[in-house]
């Protein structure tokens, strides 16, 4: 059974193409993290911040608003406290701390104080690595698209998929970086793409 | 004592309250759940950022007590009040013969998050049990619903196109919401190389265009949302809280109570009537009984068949209306579930502008212009849209400013097909009660035994077949496949427990769907249906509706009831 999240060759040669090019260009700012984390939270403040690297690192502030502009990592620690069970909160901790793991293994320093460049050169081949997509013993059709996907690191998998529908199902994203409309009003069922047109969000994909 | 009762405010009971109230009847309406407003109870005014936990039911909440309306694609954080706790509302199967029934206890019923896909049965549909035998012979035929399908799509504001096929007759269609470039695509290949498929917009229950009727009762024109089952504040969704209700109550007939759930409904059996209905308050579960000449029973398929298996009397034993030993038999369902996708490589370099809340229908053909070895067809939904945001950030690894950068193109056109398969009916799948399990209120479970047969399952074949060449004539990749049908139940359309029928010694309604062996009592919601094409059943059920109403009130000024 072909499974969407693996695409292509073609997709395949895309994505190495993407990576090669990728350069991270965000800084990670401590007091922007610290003002976007308020109330009581789930993690502690060690790895509250390594995920809030992490985000940094997934979403960048680049020309437009990254994932702590929209206070992804204060919702993210709000969803492990108010929607992840026990068991998803448990693999999303452990995949945190993986990833800090990885970074005193392979710098001597915590995943948090790294700069931008040396997250990003550690965070890129985890990624690649955690997220191939092991043959899915749920439905395909429509449930393969929306299903949680088989993926070889399933808590990564899960910091990733939670940062990146945090980031783009926010404000800020979704008026400055996507286009999306409460209430669009007409169908218009074919429009000419230009230079400045961007993908609709919203809830869908 | 009321004129009228209807049991359920759904999809049947608004239309059924509706008409029974416009004839002048006192009427009133039984409703299990809670109340709901028109507007005030929805959340289709909450942005994107403001759905709790991101648009997600708390993991372990969802298991334990959604299990099974999790299985259903609309349950988001945003829906979740309007789908009961299974915990709180239990049923059994037998092990081997999973069902799943999904459900919503409140006022409007199922009629708030229904898919709103509405299209006619046609004359081979009613003639389909008598030709090939399964089932019984349906008691009417289209001429005889024709205007009655008229009269519910001019109420309720159907969109979409005239095509002039035999096997999907043509209604009183608003403008239809069109198709865009990837789905003219698919079918221009289609049609060109599969002559007699088409390819249509999906006819939907949304005001493309609303009109004066519309209007009167609030009701204003689609905003192109697609948060339908969050509940529409436009009222251009139909529902029973949009549309049906409010014009009942227009009328000064109207009486709703909430939170009374339907314990049986009581037989005279010197008159040979129905001449009420008990009900226990579902908080303090204290029992009533309200009184009427008529009573609707619109509790939905397995709803009405608990309600009836339950009203057990001396001249009744195995049930109220049920001396055909039908009540509770040839469950039906759609065969859903049955999915291919692909992706267009080279597509049309155009968007679209919107969120339409519908998308593209390609009628039966098996059976009809092409053959099948198999008896009944299928038809097919299914669209066509740029992906987006999602697939574009999660679909392959990378991170940073590339992933942002590739979310901010395009994505690749993608077409998706789902099979809608008939299920012939069977007398064996069945909904029976449990004898010695009772629900919260004292009220016995149903047990419910359903699974498909041989049939079904070379249609399931056939219709992944044609599906993925479909996909391909288009120029589509075929990525993804489901070719297991889903659980019963998913496909939302249970039909078939208290069939109409010719025959009073094997159906349980004549063809005014009223019952064979009580004659005030009506039955016009799923449960009816003799057999159940391959279309969306819900404008069935509400042409049914307004017909037996009609009827009705006929049949008590003759005072033949």
């Amino acid at each position: 059974m072909a499974d969407p999240l693996n695409l292509t060759r073609r997709s395949l040669i895309e994505r190495m193409m993407l990576i090669i090019g990728a350069t991270a260009t965000g800084g990670f700012s401590m007091s922007t993290l610290a003002k976007a984390a308020t109330g009581t939270r789930h993690l502690d403040e060690a790895k509250f911040t390594v995920l809030g690297a992490v985000a940094d690192t997934i979403v960048p502030k680049t020309d437009s608003v990254g994932a702590l502009d929209a206070d992804v990592p204060a919702r993210f620690d709000a969803l492990l406290k108010d929607w992840a069970s026990a068991e998803t909160r448990g693999e999303i901790v452990a995949a945190i701390a993986e990833i800090d793991a990885l970074a005193r293994e392979k710098q001597g320093k915590s995943f948090a104080v790294l700069d931008a460049a040396t997250r990003h050169d550690i965070l890129a081949p985890h990624d690649a690595t955690s997220l191939k997509v092991l043959p899915s013993s749920g439905k395909g059709g429509m449930a393969s698209f929306t299903g949680f996907p088989n993926y070889t690191n399933p808590g990564y998998g899960r910091i990733k998929e939670l940062v990146v529908t945090l980031y783009y199902l926010s404000e800020p994203a979704l008026t400055q970086e996507l286009i999306y409309e409460h209430a669009p009003g007409e169908w218009q069922p074919s429009i000419p793409v230009t230079p400045e047109t961007r993908p609709a969000g919203g809830i869908g994909f | 004592m009321f004129d009228a009762i209807v049991i359920g405010s759904g999809m049947s009971g608004g239309i059924a309250a509706k008409e029974l109230c416009e004839r002048g009847l006192k009427t009133l309406v039984i409703e299990r759940g809670r109340k709901l407003e028109h507007g005030a109870s929805y959340t289709d005014w909450m942005q994107p950022w403001e759905l709790p936990n991101a648009g997600m039911i708390p993991q372990e909440e969802l298991a334990r007590d959604y299990p099974i309306q999790s299985k259903c694609y609309a349950v988001t954080s945003a829906t979740q009040q309007f789908w009961v706790k299974d915990s709180e509302h239990p049923y059994t199967t037998p092990e081997d013969k999973p069902f799943a029934w999904i459900r919503g206890h409140h006022l409007g019923g199922r009629s708030i998050m229904w898919g709103r896909q509405s299209y006619r049965l046609s004359e081979m549909d009613f003639e389909a049990n008598a030709k090939d035998g399964h089932g019984t012979d349906w008691p009417i035929r289209y001429a005889d619903l024709a205007s009655w399908y008229d009269h519910v799509e001019k109420f309720i504001g159907v969109a979409g196109s005239k095509e002039g096929l035999p096997q999907l007759p043509d209604g009183e269609f608003l403008p239809p919401f069109g198709l865009n470039d990837g789905e003219l695509v698919l079918k221009q290949a289609v049609e060109a190389q599969f002559p007699g498929r088409k390819v249509i917009p999906g006819r939907v229950a949304n005001l493309s265009q609303a009109q004066p009727q519309h209007e009167a009762l609030g009701r204003t024109s689609c905003q192109n949302r697609s948060f339908c089952s969050q509940g529409c504040s436009y009222g251009a969704a139909h529902s029973s809280l949009s549309s049906s209700l409010p014009a009942a109550e227009q009328t000064g007939n109207l009486t709703i109570v909430t939170d009374a759930i339907v314990h049986s409904i009581v037989h005279d059996p010197a008159t040979g009537k129905a001449t009420g209905v008990r009900v226990i308050d579902a908080g303090t579960k204290e029992g009533r009984t309200y009184e009427a000449k008529v009573i609707f029973c619109c509790a939905s398929t397995i709803g009405t068949a608990q309600i009836l298996l339950n009203s057990k009397s001396d001249a009744f034993p195995s049930g109220l209306a049920n001396s055909s030993d039908m009540v509770g038999r040839n469950l039906m369902d759609h065969l859903f579930a049955l999915s291919v996708a692909g992706m267009l490589p080279n597509g049309p370099n155009t968007y679209y502008h919107g969120r339409r809340p519908t998308g593209l229908y390609i009628p039966r053909f098996r059976n009809v212009t092409e053959p099948g070895e198999f008896l009944r067809g299928y038809g097919f939904q299914g669209g066509a849209m740029r992906m987006g945001w999602r697939s574009a950030a999660l679909a392959m690894p990378g991170i940073g400013a590339a992933l942002k950068e590739r979310v901010r193109k395009l994505g690749p056109w993608m077409i998706y097909v789902t099979g809608f398969g008939e299920m012939l009916p069977n007398p064996e799948n069945r909904v029976t009660l449990n004898a010695n399990k009772t629900d919260k209120w004292g009220i016995p479970t149903p047990h419910v035994a359903c699974t498909i047969g041989e049939n079904e399952r070379k249609m399931a074949k056939q219709m992944i077949i044609d599906g993925k060449a479909m996909v391909e004539a288009a120029g589509g990749m075929v990525m993804s496949v489901n070719d297991e049908p889903g659980e019963p139940g998913l496909g939302i359309h249970e039909m078939g427990t208290a069939r109409m029928g010719k025959d009073p010694r094997n159906s349980v309604l004549n063809g005014f769907n009223q019952a064979h062996d009580v004659p005030n009592l009506f039955i016009t919601d799923g449960s009816a249906m003799a057999s159940g094409g391959c279309q969306n059943p819900s404008l069935t059920y509400m042409a049914l509706s307004a017909r037996a109403a009609h009827h009705a009130v006929a049949f008590l000024q003759e005072g033949k009831i």
